[in-house]
């Protein structure tokens, strides 16, 4: 129950969605029942060996936690992957891992809502991750960590194999588009019996506290759309006319989920209806959509899409046009490229907040997973980048990710970009390595004699 | 005209004169025939070839269509009569040029692939000013390219150089021929019933030597010391080579391809010849470009991944451009090949070269999209730096205009505003 213990955002997140949920079921969207795996195994661990805790420190960080606030020479401590504590004067233990940011930017490991070929392996993550493989550095360097890969979440946990599935079912995908009016009726037919079925279910669990006899409803044949409408998963449509994301609009609003909407070129056209639906999007801010010119209304592709969709409300997140790694020689357009193209939603209005949010903690929110990541706060995992500027510049490099609370990757220690404005050697490289056994040659044992020197 | 009248701010009793004079008909301020306008702004990125790069609060003056004079707020005073735009914090940078596009006219590349080798074809015959594509340009702050003919043969035609945001092929047009088109790799390949590099440079080296022994005899006549030529229009474009008013631009790639554009275009046959479209490891020829004059226009496959056996970095990833400049190159530019990149991808260009390794310290990404390729193509008496005497194109911008974040507010074009976002919703 390690956890449970130390995490109180966790805890007020599970409590929060406890006293939101429905009174039908228990929602799952946390896939919680892994967590309590997790969790019992933890405890067990923690019982039988205190000394087994896992400390990672980052020391003289600018903190850019994502949740508004920035704290400039901070610490961030993590337990056993998680974070502990975030602050000044922090108390770090002997054996933490410790790395020295030298006062670069901290942020919150970026997420990628859609990608392919990260994780080496297919959709089936758990059985089939390479977790040596050159995508993912590539994608770690890029501050990438954490991506949907089919239609599950992984984490880029270089080198380890367990507990890489941060969601099993990032998504339920439906269609609804004007081009399939069967398709929609259908569709709807699905919302109407899970709909019932969830009324019939709520009057049973009331009658058979009279008649313990009493059956209780038949489950309808679609599980997908009972999912939704229990809030279990997201329903996504892949949409971008004005026509069909008013219809889904529509759609949502009359059974009571809230549609992720990916494409969503013409949103702007119709925000203040996704709004009030309270749609999420998808978009890629550069994608072009040629206006129909006979069209009277506003319609066709604006590079301020993601911007009046934010403002109407709209939760918006942020992908690139290609979502694998693209080593043909084009950059600037593919997955790990992904900051480059939250700027272009910047360019096209949306706040700089906004944007950072739209890679990191709104696509977290989609999945469900925004209690571990997303954000740099106390209880969710301890999943960061240090960068050597504004994650937003395109001359900006990832120098440090950590995923779980272990360095995963390490610019100055990588082929790839080291190169590439090199770090200069300065207090800037960790002081207490992975493998420290094969690395530690600057007179670790004067370090380790100096009680100041641990505590820095 | 009235629409832009109404939003410019006019200094007290004299610009109100002004503008009466300019409803009742005549130019805006600034376009040819118009009063003056003066710009100030927060930063100028001036870009000239070896002089000032940038210059803090200036006051930029435009009359007929150019730049009358850059300088200083405090330093250069606004003649009376001048309609007087002050565009706060942002920036007025060069418009941006790209030495590599093919949608001056089409969507897409013009290859007429009859024969392997096309002096004769001109893609100005298929011009379409102030298209849909070119008006997202215009937006993303590009307002010259050269528009040339595709690479499916080694010599597809003769390119234009011309204005992206103006609605007449005689606004738009900078210089035709604008270049001599050549294909050195790998796409001519799809020629005919397939050939290599080897009938291509046979094919390459006998049209040059046809061409240029032509271009000279024309040279001769026109200095009265030979016979008058027979004209053979094929062939026409290599007086133009010949005397250096248009060079070849080359559809070139990695270390082979640029080798084979610098001895063979460069030192065998001495044409005025730039790599365009320089891509993956041609950093490797960077010493030798630089010894005989060859300017290095990169892109858009300008980043060489750690790919062997071809692509043998050690492991390392390659910016082109950090190549070139590591090799002390002191040309370096940047092109997008629209469509492949969208037109409007060129600042990225430029910004994905530093991000790649090049050097930003002395505004290397603005200048590799501004006053590099204006010299590059001989036309920097005219655009590519924000100095006195050339044309008035000027991106009003919010900051650096090859971070993507920035944003286009303004765009002229020979002093005339052709896009504003004040008055119409933002392109790009």
């Amino acid at each position: 129950m390690r956890d449970l213990r130390v995490n109180k955002t966790g805890l007020a997140a599970v409590f929060a969605m406890l006293v939101m949920a429905p009174s039908f079921g228990a929602i799952r969207f946390a896939d919680d029942e892994d967590d309590k795996d997790k969790q019992a195994e933890g405890g067990k661990e923690g019982e039988e060996d205190e000394d087994a805790d896992e400390w990672f420190a980052l020391l003289n960080a600018e903190v850019h936690t994502g949740t508004g606030s920035i704290l400039r020479g901070a610490s961030i401590l993590a337990k056993n992957g998680r974070i502990e504590e975030i602050g000044y004067d922090l108390h770090v233990p002997d054996d933490a891992e410790v790395l020295d940011a030298g006062g670069m930017r901290a942020y919150p490991g970026l997420v990628a809502i859609s990608s392919s070929g990260l994780f080496g392996g297919t959709s089936d993550l758990e059985n089939t991750v390479d977790p040596y493989g050159r995508s993912m550095v590539l994608a770690l360097a890029s501050g990438i960590t954490t991506a949907v890969q089919g239609n599950q979440a992984g984490k880029l946990k270089r080198g380890e194999v367990t507990d890489v599935v941060a969601s099993s079912e990032v998504f339920v995908s439906l269609t609804y588009s004007k081009g399939d009016p069967r398709g929609k009726r259908t569709l709807r037919e699905k919302f109407d019996a899970a709909a019932e079925y969830i009324r019939a279910y709520r009057q049973w669990e009331k009658d058979v506290k009279k008649d313990k006899e009493l059956k209780a409803p038949k489950k309808p044949s679609d599980s997908a759309t009972l999912k939704v409408l229990r809030g279990e998963v997201r329903a996504k449509f892949r949409a971008n006319e004005r026509t069909d994301l008013l219809e889904i609009a529509r759609l949502a609003t009359r059974y009571g989920f809230r549609p992720v909407i990916e494409g969503c070129a013409e949103g702007w056209t119709v925000a203040d209806e996704l709004g009030r639906a309270g749609a999420y999007a998808i978009v890629t801010p550069r994608s072009r959509r040629t206006k129909d010119e006979k069209l009277t209304h506003d319609a066709g592709s604006s590079i301020e899409n993601a911007a009046i969709l934010h403002r109407a409300g709209v939760q918006v997140a942020i992908v690139p046009g290609t979502t694998r790694i693209d080593l043909g020689g084009i950059v600037g357009r593919d997955i790990i490229h992904l900051p480059i193209e939250a700027g272009f939603a910047v360019r096209g209005g949306l706040p700089e907040s906004a944007a950072f949010a739209a890679i990191t903690i709104v696509p977290a929110r989609m999945m469900g997973l925004s209690h571990r990541i997303g954000t740099l706060e106390v209880g969710k995992d301890c999943d960061l980048i240090v960068a050597d500027g504004d994650v937003l510049h395109y001359q900006t490099f990832v120098q440090w990710a950590v995923v779980d609370g272990k360095i995963v990757y390490d610019k100055a220690d990588e082929l790839f970009f080291a190169h590439i404005r090199p770090r200069p050697e300065s207090a800037l490289a960790p002081e207490t390595k992975v493998d420290a056994g094969e690395t530690a040659v600057e007179e670790p044992a004067e370090a380790a004699g100096d009680p100041d020197d641990s505590e820095d | 005209m009235t629409r832009f009248l109404h939003t410019v701010r006019l200094a007290a009793a004299i610009g109100a004169a002004a503008s009466l004079a300019g409803a009742a008909g005549a130019q805006a301020p600034g376009a040819p025939g118009g009063s003056g306008l003066a710009l100030i702004a927060g930063k100028a990125l001036t870009a000239e070839l070896d002089g000032r790069q940038f210059i803090d609060h200036p006051v930029l003056l435009i009359r007929d269509g150019l730049i009358e004079g850059i300088g200083p707020e405090s330093e250069l005073a606004i003649p009376p009569g001048y309609a007087v735009e002050d565009v706060g914090e942002a920036w007025l940078v060069p418009g941006l040029i790209d030495l590599h596009s093919h949608v001056g006219g089409t969507r897409g590349d013009i290859n007429d692939m009859v024969f392997q080798a096309n002096p004769g074809l001109r893609v100005s015959t298929a011009v379409v000013p102030h298209n849909s594509l070119l008006k997202t340009a215009v937006a993303a702050g590009v307002t010259t390219i050269l528009f040339i003919p595709g690479s499916g043969t080694n010599m597809g035609g003769q390119g234009i150089l011309m204005k992206t945001g103006v609605d007449t092929f005689e606004e738009a047009l900078v210089r035709d021929p604008g270049s001599l088109k050549i294909a050195q790799g790998d796409n001519p390949t799809r020629w005919g019933y397939g050939m290599g590099r080897l009938l291509m440079n046979y094919t390459l080296r006998s049209i040059l030597r046809r061409g240029l022994t032509y271009g000279a005899r024309w040279a001769a006549f026109e200095q009265g010391e030979g016979p008058q030529p027979e004209r053979d229009i094929q062939l026409d474009i290599f007086r133009e080579l010949y005397a250096k008013r248009t060079q070849v631009s080359t559809h070139t790639q990695y270390y082979q391809l640029v080798y084979m554009t610098i001895q063979m275009l460069r030192i065998d046959f001495g044409l005025d010849v730039y790599i365009d479209h320089g891509s993956f490891d041609s950093y490797l020829t960077a010493e030798r470009a630089e010894d005989v004059g060859v300017a290095a226009i990169l892109g858009p496959r300008a980043v060489m991944w750690p790919r062997p056996p071809r692509f043998d970095t050690d492991g390392q990833v390659h910016g082109t451009a950090w190549g070139f400049q590591q090799r002390g190159h002191s040309r370096i530019g940047f092109n997008t090949d629209a469509p492949v990149m969208l037109q409007q991808a060129l600042p990225l260009q430029a910004a994905m070269g530093v991000r790649y390794g090049m050097d930003n310290a002395s505004m290397a990404a603005v200048r590799g999209v501004t006053i590099i390729p204006a010299v590059t193509a001989g036309i920097a008496d005219r655009v590519g730096s924000l100095e006195q005497g050339k044309d008035a194109d000027i991106v009003v911008i919010t900051g650096d205009p090859c971070d993507p974040r920035s944003r286009v507010e303004r765009v002229y074009i020979g002093g005339r505003s052709v896009y504003d976002t004040r008055s119409e919703r933002r392109r790009w």
